[in-house]
């Protein structure tokens, strides 16, 4: 009896030291985390693009060059590719960011504060009320000018980012094996199958997921594109930089349900602005070629590229979808979907591996093999 | 006789005494390949330690590839509630088992033990599949050498149940 007690308090004590130690592990992790999210942001885009440039990279290689010289050339034929079109995109961009900027300020700024001014002393006669009005709003600007500092501060760390991604991303591609033997070198025999065969799995699974989805980007990128370039050479331009507002599209589209809708407004918000002749009908071709694209993209597009291990109930989508706005903004929105789809395979992989394999000693192995000896 | 499916003495050869690299040589699925295929062999294979009475594969459990022995011995067992445990084979140092594993996730149709303080080397699906798309010449000259293996099991297999029917069929007619 005084044996049972004591292994039965020795194993109370265990697991009080185990809920101890995860409940410690998430308060560090919670301390830390503010401290290292930007250089964790910088390792996860850097992962996300060792996913998307290994098939390439094995492409290469299965073409007899070296791994780093595959991946040497991959990183070049991308930065390359991306130089030529943000070199055509960024101008764009501003351009289109001005003229916004220009026409919000002439149509709707500009006329607000002419009518409060007009209004105050019409109303009021007061000349100081106008005067603190007016240095209110200078207040304002002011603070915007400094959220515009704060936005070149960012630029710079995203210069910064832009050399460190690629360096990352470069070893993550060579020595990915590397990490994951000296990763699975240091789990017990016991369970050492099981760890292998459920990283591959959740490796292999969130590999295709994440391909299949920037597959599925690009595609609506380039239809979007090509439905707005068509309407443009119809109506006579009446939507500028076409190419980035479709491409736009064709990432906003990674976010399920919503992401068309966000596709679709920027090219209804120039064509309004820019004001055609014919605008009802230009933004109802709009609207037509977004409808046709959505229909292509899930007809055939996504059936095909995209793994449907993943498939989500709308609810979860909309709700990780606002849980991921809240937590990161635009990016946390674009991400929450891919990001919970990874959550799922690899829950649902840790779940199978469980079922599948016998952790527990088989009666003919370790203790009672040795002890019982064999028929 | 030798049991087929276990005993693989006949795709044994002589062993040498050296490195991983010459232990890989031995085992008839690597024994085509050059040099410098078996050095992108030895990059992938893992090199695990098992303790005496310790289980490298369970029965049951889904297969994922196969194990060399590189020091020390293995007991291949077959467990029946009823029946109680089998040995089916004992392999020594340069022998191996599992590699039907390396083709489908089928389970295990037996378990290792090892028998003495093990040193063992294992070469995975997910890597050969991996060598597989990357590496197409090496990895189909191992998929062709695996075929060859599988393939004289089963003639050897064959050769068993016509030498058993035989028997049979004498005790049948006197």
């Amino acid at each position: 009896m005084d044996n049972y007690a004591y292994q039965l308090y020795s194993q109370l004590l265990k697991t009080f030291w185990r809920i101890f130690l995860i409940i410690l592990s998430i308060a560090f992790v919670m301390f830390v985390f503010p401290f290292v999210k930007d250089v964790l942001i910088i390792f996860i885009i850097a992962w996300l693009l060792s996913i998307l440039l290994s098939p390439l990279v094995d492409f290469f290689e299965s073409k007899g060059l070296g791994r780093s010289w595959a991946i040497l050339i991959v990183m070049i034929l991308i930065l390359t590719l991306l130089v030529l079109s943000f070199s055509q995109i960024i101008p764009g961009i501003i351009r289109t960011v001005e003229s916004l900027t220009s026409k919000l300020q002439s149509n709707i700024i500009t006329d607000f504060s002419v009518k409060i001014e007009n209004f105050f002393e019409k109303n009021f006669n007061n000349a100081e009320l106008a005067r603190n009005v007016t240095a209110k709003l200078n207040d304002i600007g002011v603070k915007l000018l400094g959220s515009l500092g704060a936005f070149f501060k960012s630029v710079g760390s995203f210069l910064a980012s832009i050399i460190i991604i690629p360096f990352i991303t470069f070893f993550l591609i060579k020595d990915s094996r590397r990490f994951k033997r000296a990763m699975i070198s240091k789990v017990p025999n016991r369970y050492f199958e099981l760890s292998l065969n459920i990283l591959h799995k959740i490796e292999n699974q969130v590999g295709n997921y994440i391909q299949g989805q920037a597959m599925d980007a690009l595609i609506v990128g380039i239809l979007s594109t090509v439905g707005l370039f068509i309407i443009n050479l119809v109506f006579d331009g009446p939507i500028p930089y076409f190419f980035f507002i479709g491409m736009l599209a064709g990432v906003a589209n990674l976010i399920p349900y919503l992401g068309p809708i966000v596709g679709a407004v920027p090219a209804l918000t120039l064509a309004i602005l820019n004001n055609p002749p014919n605008l009802g009908i230009v933004l109802l071709w709009i609207v037509i070629v977004f409808v046709i694209v959505q229909v292509i993209d899930n007809a055939i597009v996504s059936p095909l590229v995209v793994s449907k291990s993943v498939n989500m109930h709308p609810v979860i989508v909309v709700t990780v979808v606002i849980i991921g706005g809240n937590i990161a903004g635009a990016m946390g929105m674009l991400f929450a979907v891919p990001f919970t789809g990874i959550i799922k395979v690899t829950s649902s992989q840790i779940i199978w591996g469980l079922k599948n394999y016998r952790l527990r000693p088989s009666p003919i192995t370790e203790e009672s093999y040795s002890l019982e000896g064999k028929s | 006789m030798e049991n087929p499916i276990w005993g693989n003495s006949i795709f044994r050869k002589k062993k040498k005494e050296g490195n991983i690299y010459a232990l890989l040589k031995q085992v008839p699925i690597f024994s085509d390949l050059k040099p410098k295929e078996l050095t992108e062999v030895e990059k992938i294979v893992h090199r695990r330690k098992y303790k005496k009475s310790e289980a490298v594969i369970h029965m049951g459990d889904p297969g994922l590839g196969m194990y060399i022995i590189v020091k020390g011995s293995v007991e291949i067992i077959e467990e029946d509630k009823k029946a109680g445990q089998k040995t089916l084979a004992k392999l020594t140092e340069g022998a191996f088992f599992g590699d039907l594993a390396l083709l489908d996730e089928s389970p295990r149709s037996a378990s290792a033990v090892a028998i003495e303080d093990s040193d063992i080397i294992g070469f995975f699906r997910p890597d050969f599949l991996d060598l597989l798309k990357r590496k197409p010449t090496l990895g189909i000259k191992v998929l062709f050498a695996l075929a060859r293996v599988v393939g004289e099991r089963l003639r050897q297999t064959n050769e068993l149940l016509s030498k058993i029917q035989e028997e049979k069929d004498k005790a049948r007619h006197g």
